[in-house]
């Protein structure tokens, strides 16, 4: 896949050309392209001058960096505790149903990648489904439908 | 100087500098696997732990990696007892089951009474104890070649993008650390392969016995101002010339004195 890496200078124009900055680039990065292309790694290293091993290590450390593309809208279900007790185990297999693809998977038309979270901290709505950003709760196994409905509105 | 008492025996030793290096000085065996002079102390592998108090600690005692632990005066060590035993074993354990196949391992835990592990064996173990030794020797050597990978179980040690690394140079210094011996690396015909890249040896002039890649004598010349010609003869064939050289200065002088 090819990627148009023209995005990158001005990227790296936000921040101090240094290896500390080397977090908040990738994270850049990734939400700019929803994924780390290879080759905005090798170019990143370069550019703050940190070795790539480290820039490698790091974007597989972190749960928020992904080295493949990642969907559009990143679904992930909450089975913390109090989300497993209310029937997330149930929700994670609708949506699994739904998309046709397991937890940590992405659908073929890079529109929904589905993840697993520990907590999320908001166990008062449990079961909690986010949405990218959006946070839903007190989600049901009807309710998914709609939520993947609204998803593929934007 | 401080005194410190190890084992009974009182020792001097500098203020802060590591039990662990004392202890050696001292001929006293502690395991150490992640442990190696030319990087800063790491406290990764636990095996090294000893038990330490003080007259004044009412009886306390401590628990400490003793690669990691400064030298104080007063200080009353124990590397033997039961108890750091017992610790040692526990760790040995473990290591047995993630390394079932390391013959380093295997030694070290039967000494400690870990003939086999108690615990599940990993399958497919791939023998790596991730101490980190070989990334740290790498870094510490200036190349950053390598590094760990991901976290928790699925953590390990490869080149950047599981690519053959740009920057490694193939002095394999991260194979030579290697506690269990896990790095692989080839010397073919002159050629050399590790972490799937391959580098050109260099063939010495005189005998034709291969040293270093030339990769390593390039970075090596870059960086320390050394003539490159300098590593086309080995160091066996460079010790004979010099010999040579001295015998014949030897000779050359007695004449001149007698």
């Amino acid at each position: 896949m090819n990627h148009d890496l023209s995005k990158l200078s001005a990227i790296y124009d936000r921040y101090p050309r240094k290896p500390q900055s080397l977090i908040a680039v990738l994270q850049d990065i990734q939400k700019e392209y929803n994924f780390l292309p290879c080759e905005a790694l090798k170019q990143t290293a370069e550019e703050l001058n940190v070795p790539l091993s480290k820039v490698f290590s790091v974007s597989t450390f972190y749960n928020a960096f992904s080295l493949v593309p990642k969907g559009e809208k990143v679904i992930r279900i909450c089975v913390g505790t109090t989300c497993h007790i209310r029937g997330a185990k149930q929700i994670q297999e609708q949506l699994e149903d739904e998309l046709k693809i397991k937890a940590g998977q992405t659908t073929e038309d890079l529109q929904f990648s589905l993840e697993v979270v520990a907590c999320v901290g908001a166990c008062a709505m449990a079961p909690v489904v986010a949405v990218n950003e959006r946070y839903h709760g007190n989600v049901t196994v009807g309710s998914c439908k709609k939520l993947l409905k609204k998803g593929k509105k934007g | 100087m401080i005194s410190m008492t190890i084992n009974g025996k009182v020792v001097k030793a500098e203020k802060g500098e590591m039990l662990l290096k004392v202890t050696r000085r001292e001929g006293i065996d502690i395991p150490a696997l992640c442990h190696h002079d030319a990087v800063e102390p790491f406290g990764g592998c636990r095996l090294c732990m000893v038990e330490i108090t003080k007259a004044d600690w009412d009886g306390w005692k401590n628990y400490v990696t003793a690669c990691l632990y400064p030298a104080e005066d007063g200080l009353i060590i124990q590397t033997h007892s039961a108890k750091v035993n017992e610790l040692r074993k526990g760790v040995l354990d473990l290591l047995a089951a993630r390394c079932p196949n390391s013959p380093e391992i295997r030694e070290l835990a039967a000494e400690y009474g870990v003939p086999q592990t108690t615990l599940e064996e990993v399958p497919d173990a791939d023998n790596c104890i991730m101490c980190g030794l070989c990334t740290r020797v790498c870094e510490r050597l200036g190349f950053k070649a390598i590094s760990t990978v991901g976290r928790g179980h699925s953590k390990q040690v490869a080149p950047p993008l599981n690519e053959a690394p740009p920057d490694c140079v193939g002095c394999i210094s991260c194979a030579q650390v290697c506690p269990t011996n896990v790095i692989p690396y080839k010397d073919i015909n002159g050629k050399r392969t590790i972490w799937e890249k391959q580098f050109e040896l260099i063939a010495c002039k005189e005998c034709g016995k291969h040293t270093i890649t030339t990769d390593f004598a390039d970075a090596l010349c870059e960086r320390r101002a050394i003539p490159r010609d300098y590593f086309d003869v080995c160091d066996d064939c460079r010790r004979k010339e010099l010999s040579l050289k001295m015998g014949s200065i030897v000779a050359w002088s007695r004449e001149g004195t007698s």
